[in-house]
């Protein structure tokens, strides 16, 4: 790929144009922390690509909270709307994304309106200038960084950022911009480096102490009872790691009627609700709090990776920056593995 | 309609346009505005032009699908899921376990076993209610004590003045000598209690895990494999079943 240099200012304008016919999403500096908006002429100078990861990911603006997917009895296809542009979107962000062009975008029934919206798409990705103290993306395979799925990448150096594309449609925005300089490139470099230096040193803790890697871990000590009551103890069941996961497509569909209408809605829905798994008589195969966290890390590193060849998790952390029960999948990990006894592999 | 119990009702639904299904497979029913319900059809496979479902009230969908007249409108969409693998049960015994409203795929695939008798040895049929009141296809019983190779055996939990049938747990009526089970195979619908006690019977008596089918339940949204709701262990209830051998499921945290 060749590598061009984008100054702030040419950013600013080349955001401005994309306004002309898109809807640009992209994060704006909150509170020292990155949060997405929807962003406007007026603002379109504030958008901050610096840092690492928004508070809360791009998912639902692809596979809406609530969304109307039918009237009885007729099923038309949802209308397209205005295309879409992601900008900023982080390496866990766009691991995400393969994620939900597995689940929601493949198979015998792919969901039409998040097609709607995907195919036309414009992603822009951006490097993480830094970490949180809650990232841990390089310890599930990711990288701070994107390196896949993006149109354009825009890594931020000093006066603006180096601008790389990966297909036709990227090439296309960035052609007339100064090729970046060798300085600029390895300044990108550099930047990518010390960023997973510091990842690495903030996760050190969490490392597996033993020979057991993550695949061996989860497998042997998933089934710890009396360890998962222990865990889930700060658990109140507020459902915020299911809702602000970026990987999470957990659904409902609930009819409604209205006069003459009968509509059927399609919203999100959380596998720790007690709910959940009731069925009609009231018998529920996870009565328990525990056993509903437990099949909830069942399902981001053990099922996941029988239906689709990978974990869901992205390690980007914002369960654990969202839990009200300051729950840390780390520590979870580090805790089953510690408490997982050596001898249950020889079985 | 038919009524069979204080509770269960079987429906004959005909469908607007062809919709076929094969033994073991569900159907999505919806009465709009108010939700939808998977049920297995229940009657015979190779009759295209109507559908039974003996569906139990049990909550707000079907208590509204009990009050439906002759003439109204429902809406269906299936059918899903994996159906019995009839194929093979050739030359094997089949031992069909039944309880309750759980009778109703295990009707379906009664009448599909009928139409591949020929390639099997025999077909025994144990099946429990809670009470002589509660025995679903009171009418359809006789008949099929009357088809080839088949024989029925009854019991209720609880028994009423007039009833000289068995009293006790269907667990109470597999006999070690019902089948070869060697050379058998098992299929058990019911509520997941009583499947979960048929499951650790059969395998006292011998069945290999492989054998042993069963139609495992599971809360369901989107009967397509999409929303998670079904999910058992790794495999999703309406895609990769309902039917499971023991085989599949036997190391998952909480199949029942």
């Amino acid at each position: 790929m060749q590598a061009y240099f984008i100054s702030q200012a040419e950013l600013t304008a080349l955001i401005s144009s994309l306004l002309k016919d898109s809807i640009v999403i992209a994060p704006v500096s909150f509170q020292g922390k990155n949060i997405l908006q929807p962003i406007n002429e007026g603002t379109a100078g504030n958008v901050n690509l610096s840092g690492y990861r928004t508070i809360e990911p791009f998912k639902s603006f692809l596979f809406k909270i609530t969304e109307k997917v039918a009237e009885y009895f007729n099923v038309d296809q949802p209308a397209s709307g205005k295309k879409l542009v992601f900008l900023g979107v982080r390496g866990c962000d766009l691991e995400a994304l393969e994620v939900y062009d597995k689940v929601l975008g493949e198979g015998e029934f792919a969901d039409p309106s998040y097609l709607a919206n995907r195919q036309d798409i414009l992603l822009i990705g951006a490097d993480c200038t830094d970490c949180g103290p809650t990232c841990f993306c390089t310890m599930v395979g990711g990288r701070p960084f994107p390196y896949q799925l993006f149109d354009l990448n825009l890594s931020p150096v000093a006066g603006g950022y180096v601008a790389e594309a990966r297909t036709e449609k990227g090439e296309g925005l960035i052609a007339l911009y100064n090729k970046a300089s060798d300085e600029q490139v390895k300044e990108k470099e550099n930047i990518r480096q010390q960023v997973i230096a510091k990842l690495e040193a903030n996760n050190q803790e969490y490392k597996c102490h033993c020979t057991i890697n993550w695949d061996e871990a989860h497998k042997l000590n998933l089934e710890n009872t009396k360890a998962w009551q222990t865990i889930t103890k700060n658990c109140v069941e507020c459902s915020g790691c299911n809702f602000i996961c970026p990987t999470c497509t957990c659904f409902l569909l609930l009819d409604q009627k209205a006069n003459e209408q009968n509509d059927r809605f399609k919203v999100w829905d959380a596998c720790l609700k007690s709910g959940y798994a009731k069925v009609a008589g009231g018998a529920n195969s996870r009565p328990k709090l525990y056993e509903r966290l437990q099949n909830r890390y069942h399902c981001k590193f053990d099922y996941s990776f029988d239906r689709l060849g990978r974990y869901t998790c992205v390690g980007c952390g914002r369960c654990i920056d969202g839990c009200a029960g300051n729950i840390d999948m780390r520590k979870v990990y580090a805790e089953l593995v510690r408490q997982a006894p050596l001898t249950a592999k020889l079985e | 309609m038919i009524t069979e119990t204080s509770n269960i009702k079987t429906f004959v639904f005909r469908p607007e346009e062809p919709l076929t299904f094969l033994p073991g497979q569900f159907m999505l029913v919806t009465i709009p505005g108010v939700g939808e319900c998977a049920f297995t059809p229940s009657s015979d496979y190779k009759v295209t032009e109507t559908l039974e479902f003996t569906i139990m009230r049990a909550g707000s969908v079907t208590a509204l699908i009990h009050q439906l007249k002759a003439g109204d409108t429902v809406g269906l969409r299936g059918p899903y899921g994996k159906p019995y693998p009839l194929k093979d049960y050739h030359g094997k015994d089949v031992y069909v376990v039944g309880g309750g409203v759980g009778l109703a795929p295990l009707r379906a695939l009664l009448y599909g076993l009928n139409h591949e008798i020929d390639h099997l040895n025999k077909v025994e049929v144990r099946f429990g209610s809670r009470s002589p009141q509660d025995i679903c296809y009171k009418d359809d019983l006789p008949n099929w004590e009357k088809r080839k190779k088949t024989n029925i055996v009854i019991s209720v939990d609880s028994a009423a003045p007039g009833w000289t049938g068995n009293v006790g747990l269907v667990t109470t009526i597999l006999k070690d000598d019902d089948v070869d089970v060697k050379n058998a195979v098992a299929v058990v619908c019911g509520p997941p209690i009583m499947m979960k006690f048929v499951n650790k019977r059969l395998l006292d008596m011998g069945f290999a895990p492989k054998d042993i089918y069963l139609s495992m339940e599971k809360n369901m949204s989107c009967g397509i494999g999409k929303c998670f709701h079904c999910n058992l262990g790794k495999y999703f209830v309406c895609k990769d079943g309902p039917v499971f051998t023991w085989e599949q499921i036997k190391d998952i945290p909480e199949p029942w």
